[in-house]
Parts: C-alpha cells; sequence; structure tokens
C-alpha cells in the first residue's frame, strides 16, 4: 500500500513538474535520467554494500555504446537503450569479477580505476569515439515509431519519466524479492550469510552486473538527450556527486534516491542561475548540512524528528 | 487553461511588452554559455573581463538595440549540460543571440539547437576546425590549432630546422596540432624523428624528455593545454638539458599563456610558440584594450580567451545593430567583413567562418619591466583556417 501511494505521488510529481516548469524540460529530463543513475548506485551501495566511486564505468559504456548503435546501426531509442543496457550489465559483470574480490577501500579505489581505464579506451580510440571532441551524429528516430522528440523536449521527458518508473518498478520488486533480502543480509554480514549458505561473491556479482544494466540505461538515455557523447561521460565528478545525491536522499532507500538526487540538483540549478560564479559554497554548505544534521539522509528526517521529540520524556 | 485563453493571454503579453517598450530601445538578450565555476573558471573570468571591457567601451547599446547578457555556467567539457543551459536560454530567456563555447563538445553539443532556432552564435573559444561546419549559425573569433601548427611548421623548415620531436597531450587538441605539423614539416621537406603523446593530466614529464634528447634532434614541437602540466613540462625541458644541448622548443600558444607565464619562470625563456594573439603585441588598438581591460576587470590578467570574446563582442554588436531580431539579416551582415583587433587585422571568412587573421612567431623573453612576455619575432600574415581550406 504504502508503495501504491509512492509511484501515485512520483507520477504526480512528474506531471506537475511537466506543467509548473514547461520552459525547463531539458535540466528537468536530466534530473530524471541522474535518478535512475543514482538508483544503480543505491542497489548496491545501499542494498549490498559495496563500496563504489566509479559506477560513472557503466554510465559512460551505456552512453557509448547507445551512441555507436545509433550512429552506425539503428536510431531508434528503445534498442539503443537495449543496447546502453547490455554494454552496461556487460562491463559491470566483467569488472565485478576482479572488484567483488577485493573490499572497503581497496575496493573504492579499483571501481574508480576502472571507470579511468575505459575513459583513456575511449580517448584513446579517438577514430571510432570522436575522443575529446565528443561522438557526434546521434539524432533518435520517433519512438516506437510515432512520437517524434520535439525542440522543447517533451517527449524525451516523458520517455525518460516512463524509463524511471520502469527502473522503479522492476527495482522494488527486486529488492522485496529474497534476492533483494539476501543481498541487504550480505550487506549487514557476509560471515552470516555466508555460514547460512549463501553464495555471497555470487550474489555481489549479480547485483553489481543488474545495476551496470541499469546504470547503462541512465547512460544510453543521457546519450539521446544529448544527442553527443563525450568523454565527460567517464567522469570521476559524476560518480562522485552522485554519491552525495544518494547520501542526501538516505542510503538503502529508493525514494532517497530519487528526492536526493531532486533536491541536489535543483538547488545546484538554482544556485548555479542566481550566481553563476560563486554557486559551489552553496552546494557544499548543503551537503555539510545534511551530513551533520540528519545522517541518514533526508528520508531519515521524519525518525531523526521523532527521536527529537521524545528525548524530554 | 483552455487553448483559447492561453491565446489570448499570450497575445495580451506580447501587447503589454510592445506598450511597455514603445518608444523606448527594444532589448534583446545574449547568452553566453561558458565555465564560470571549477577549474576552468579562468575562462569565465577573462569572457565577463572582455564584456565589461566592451560595454565600457561602446555602452549597452547596439545601435537602436539595448543588449543584455544572460549567464549559464557550462562548468568543464560537458556537453549534456551545455546543451540544456543552451536548451533553456532559447526557451526560457528567449534569446536572440548566443555566446562563448570554451569546449568543443560543448560548442557541438549546442549546433543543433542553434541551426533549429536559427540562433546566431559567436564561439569564443573552441578551437576544433569542425566546430563551423556543424551549425551555418556558428561564427567563430578565436583561432583553430592547425591555423597556428602548421604556420610553426614553416617557420622551422625556413629557419634550418631539419629533424624534429613531436610531444603533444593525447587528447583531441593535442592530436590535431600533431598531425597538422607533422604533414606540413614533412611537405617541405622535414623529418619527423619521433611522436609521442602524452597523458593529459600527468606533470611528470622526466621519461619523455630522456626520449627526446636521445632522438638529439633540432626542435622539439609541443602542444599542451595551458596549466600545471604546460608548466612543468617547460621547466623539465631546461632542468634534463634538452635546452642546454641546443634542441629548439617549438610550440602553440597554448604553453606559454599570459596568465601563466610568469609563474614558468625563466626556465621558459627561448620558447618559441606560434599563435593568434600576445598581450606584448605593439599596435594601438592592443595598448587601448589592455588599459581599458586593466580599468574594468583589474584583477584579471588577459589573454588570447579575453581577446577571442572582445572581438565576439563586436561581432554581436554589429549583427544586433544591423539585424536586431533578425538572424539571417544579422549573420549576413558581418560575414566577411574586416577590422582591426587588439591582436591584428583580421577578418570573417567565408568559407569558414573563421578568422582569417595573422599568426605571430613569438619567442619568450625578459621585457623591459622584467617581466617575461612573448616577444613577437616574424609575422606569418593572413592565415585561414587551414584544417579545412589551403591559402
Amino acid at each position: 500500500m504504502r508503495d501504491i501511494t509512492g509511484f501515485a505521488l512520483m507520477v504526480l510529481a512528474a506531471i506537475v513538474t511537466f506543467y509548473a516548469f514547461p520552459y525547463s524540460l531539458a535540466f528537468t529530463t536530466r534530473v530524471v535520467i541522474m535518478m535512475i543513475f543514482v538508483l544503480s548506485i543505491d542497489l548496491i551501495q545501499g542494498y549490498t554494500g559495496i563500496a563504489t566511486l566509479g559506477q560513472a564505468a557503466m554510465y559512460g559504456s551505456g552512453a557509448y555504446a547507445a551512441g555507436l548503435f545509433a550512429v552506425h546501426v539503428s536510431q531508434a531509442p528503445l534498442l539503443g537503450l537495449a543496447v546502453g543496457a547490455l554494454a552496461g550489465g556487460g562491463i559491470a559483470f566483467v569488472s565485478s569479477l576482479v572488484l567483488m574480490r577485493a573490499e572497503g577501500l581497496t575496493q573504492l579505489m579499483l571501481t574508480i580505476a576502472v571507470a579511468e581505464v575505459l575513459r583513456e579506451v575511449a580517448n584513446k580510440f579517438s577514430a571510432f569515439t570522436g575522443g575529446s571532441d565528443g561522438l557526434s551524429g546521434i539524432s533518435p528516430a520517433p519512438i516506437l515509431g510515432i512520437w517524434d522528440f520535439d525542440f522543447v523536449g517533451k517527449v524525451g521527458y516523458i520517455y525518460a519519466v516512463a524509463v524511471l518508473l520502469a527502473v522503479m518498478v522492476f527495482l522494488k520488486v527486486l529488492t522485496s524479492s529474497p534476492f533483494g533480502l539476501a543481498l541487504q543480509g550480505i550487506k549487514d554480514s557476509p560471515a552470516r550469510m555466508r555460514a547460512i549458505g549463501t553464495p555471497v561473491m555470487r550474489r555481489r556479482i549479480a547485483a553489481y552486473t543488474i545495476s551496470g544494466v541499469i546504470a547503462g540505461i541512465a547512460g544510453a538515455l543521457a546519450a539521446q538527450s544529448t544527442a553527443l557523447v563525450s568523454l565527460s561521460v567517464y567522469d570521476f565528478q559524476l560518480s562522485a556527486e552522485a554519491i552525495i545525491m544518494l547520501i542526501l536522499g538516505g542510503t538503502g532507500r529508493l525514494w532517497g534516491a530519487l528526492i536526493g538526487t531532486a533536491i541536489f540538483m535543483s538547488v545546484h540549478e538554482v544556485a548555479a542561475s542566481v550566481d553563476p560564479f560563486n554557486w559551489l559554497f552553496i552546494i557544499g554548505a548543503l551537503v555539510l548540512a545534511v551530513v551533520y544534521a540528519v545522517p541518514q539522509g533526508l528520508l531519515g528526517l521524519p525518525a531523526e524528528l521523532r527521536r527529537l521529540v521524545r528525548r524530554p520524556q | 487553461m483552455t487553448k483559447t485563453t492561453r491565446h489570448v493571454a499570450f497575445a495580451a503579453g506580447i501587447g503589454l511588452a510592445l506598450t511597455a517598450t514603445a518608444g523606448n530601445a527594444d532589448v534583446i538578450k545574449v547568452g553566453v554559455v561558458a565555465p564560470f565555476s571549477g577549474p576552468f573558471a579562468v575562462y569565465g573570468q577573462e569572457f565577463r573581463g572582455a564584456i565589461d571591457t566592451w560595454v565600457a567601451q561602446h555602452g549597452k547599446m547596439a545601435g537602436s538595440h539595448e543588449v543584455q547578457f544572460i549567464f549559464k555556467d557550462s562548468g568543464g567539457p560537458n556537453p549534456a549540460a551545455a546543451k540544456s543551459a543552451t536548451q533553456e536560454l532559447l526557451i526560457r530567456d528567449g534569446v536572440k543571440y548566443l555566446a562563448g563555447y570554451v569546449f568543443t563538445p560543448n560548442a557541438l553539443a549546442a549546433a543543433p539547437l542553434a541551426s533549429k532556432a536559427h540562433v546566431p552564435t559567436v564561439i569564443w573559444n573552441a578551437a576544433t576546425s569542425i566546430i563551423t561546419t556543424k551549425s551555418p549559425e556558428f561564427i567563430r573569433t578565436s583561432f583553430t590549432l592547425p591555423q597556428a601548427a602548421m604556420p610553426m611548421a614553416d617557420w622551422a623548415i625556413a629557419h634550418g630546422i631539419k629533424s624534429v620531436v613531436i610531444a603533444v597531450s593525447d587528447y583531441g587538441p593535442g592530436i590535431d596540432a600533431d598531425k597538422a605539423f607533422a604533414k606540413e614539416f614533412t611537405a617541405k621537406g622535414g623529418t619527423i624523428l619521433d611522436e609521442i603523446r602524452m597523458p593529459v593530466n600527468t606533470t611528470d614529464f622526466s621519461p619523455f624528455m630522456q626520449r627526446i634528447k636521445s632522438k638529439a634532434p633540432n626542435a622539439l614541437f609541443s602542444f599542451i593545454p595551458a596549466g600545471p602540466p604546460a608548466f612543468s613540462f617547460v621547466k623539465s625541458y631546461s632542468d634534463y638539458g634538452l635546452k642546454a644541448a641546443g634542441i629548439k622548443f617549438l610550440g602553440t600558444g597554448d604553453l606559454v599563456d599570459e596568465t601563466e607565464l610568469q609563474g614558468i619562470g625563466d626556465a621558459g625563456i627561448g620558447v618559441i610558440t606560434a599563435h593568434h594573439y600576445s598581450v606584448a603585441h605593439d599596435s594601438a588598438a592592443n595598448k587601448a584594450f589592455l588599459a581599458a581591460f586593466q580599468k574594468a576587470a583589474p584583477n584579471v590578467t588577459p589573454n588570447f580567451a579575453a581577446v577571442g570574446a572582445y572581438d565576439g563582442m563586436r561581432v554581436l554588436y554589429k549583427m544586433i545593430e544591423a539585424g536586431g531580431t533578425d538572424g539571417a539579416k544579422a549573420l549576413k551582415s558581418v560575414i566577411g567583413t574586416s577590422w582591426e583587433s587588439p591582436r591584428g587585422p583580421v577578418t570573417i571568412d567565408p568559407r569558414t567562418r573563421s578568422l582569417t587573421q595573422n599568426m605571430y612567431i613569438r619567442e619568450v623573453v625578459k621585457g623591459a619591466d622584467g617581466k617575461l612576455e612573448n616577444k613577437e619575432i616574424d609575422t606569418i600574415k593572413d592565415v585561414p583556417d587551414l584544417g579545412l581550406v589551403s591559402k
């Protein structure tokens, strides 16, 4: 029941945004894509306890795969998404065979390394990827041959929201399935899970791969909506900012990922347009405030307040 | 709101806007997309300095139109952010002209939007040749790398340099510079002993310096973007004895950009670069520009980015004056025109919509005031964008 209310609110928010900010759909589309990306991190960081700062590896691979597919094979957007998902999942699966053998800080560093290696590969094969000039020539065909992408970005926005909804439903089902519960068990105590017979390594690899698929979808969406893929899709900054958004909303909660992303990016956008020169201060202050005041993230705020009220008794 | 009421409201809005501005000048908005925060914010500062300089000299009016600027931060090379910033400027703010764009992917991401909206766009910096071919609305007031690298090769041949090792940063502009130089240099009979591509962010150049030294070329040709790597590259060149071994150091002007030049110190003396602008350029137009810039933005050291933006401001004002909100008319009015820029005489080449301009061969020397400067020692006149057309 709670989930249904959640989904209803989410759809409502998407519709309100659509009508309230008709001139900012390019930006709101970016927010929605970022939400999908942050959700992919939540699955591994928040639910499975895998430390990562290199999720951009899968996002970027999804973006390049979808971009190259669009340029050389077909501009059909849904096919592009599928290709992006495959690329993200493939990279995640292969890299997880190494990554999941490490723990904690080592793992963190290795995830960064994977993204950096891929970035260098994209740079080296500039004849193929466009290198630092970016990969151009993407112009998505109408979705299912019906809805054409318009200049204002209405179709692009609805398309992204639809994908987000699908991802969200999938993750809700996944996280409450026995598999999802096993992941949470692994996060809390891998040793105990191993003792009761869960193949911890295999579960982690599976979780990382699924998260890679979702990040790949986000990257493919970004490639289609920007119509250009550049080396920045592998940026460390992208992975790091996504983690901040996740922490802001609350890790290990799917709705937290959405709320954190919406708030971070809105504050970013407003601050940057009010003062394009010094807005970074405001972002810094926001992150500090949340980390100090509500370490559980914004979704932990009600519980935190309740605790505060009860304390005098 | 129904469709009709919306139309009525819209018409009323336009009516109000018209009455409000009747008698007064209309306001024409120009969107400026550039990095105003983060590691590349120096470009944004140069751009703002140039805008303030131009406005201080020429006022807010272009002909009968008042010009208003709206700034959007694009951060670093980030086409997604640049595209949504551009889209918002076009749709929400209703800008009639676009300007700025420091990085190639950012400019390329804006190309389809500018074309679709028929909004003239002045590229103030991004330097890959292909950019202006991606939208008929694009005009560029900076330079392109082949424009600097090929004259450098000609000059080297003319001055008895027969063998060269090329060492460039391993990314787009570096590779462009490498290819342009190598093509021209070998075509004129020179030999390339080695081509080295170095990681973009490295600051440890010792292995590369050893390798260059062992090849014993007449000269080294290099492109490295301004910043800490350029610093330490120039320093290593002197520390590892290449300077003492008589290997000449050639490059494009980015290596010894004026904002960084004093930091490089005496190790930089003798470095020879080709570029379209030196702060030390000796002309009345440049002196006037520097004096006005100093007044408008006292905390910023002007460099080539400032001049690109300053000339970009002239182009914008000319376009607005001639065309107002009519983009096609505006574009037509400036393409093919010439003027005296602080860098020297320039023309917007109708073939490429980039500038045809003089390239200067400059040597780093200690000026009369004890500060380092890029002294122009030779001029190659009227160089078009050699990446797209030949002379």
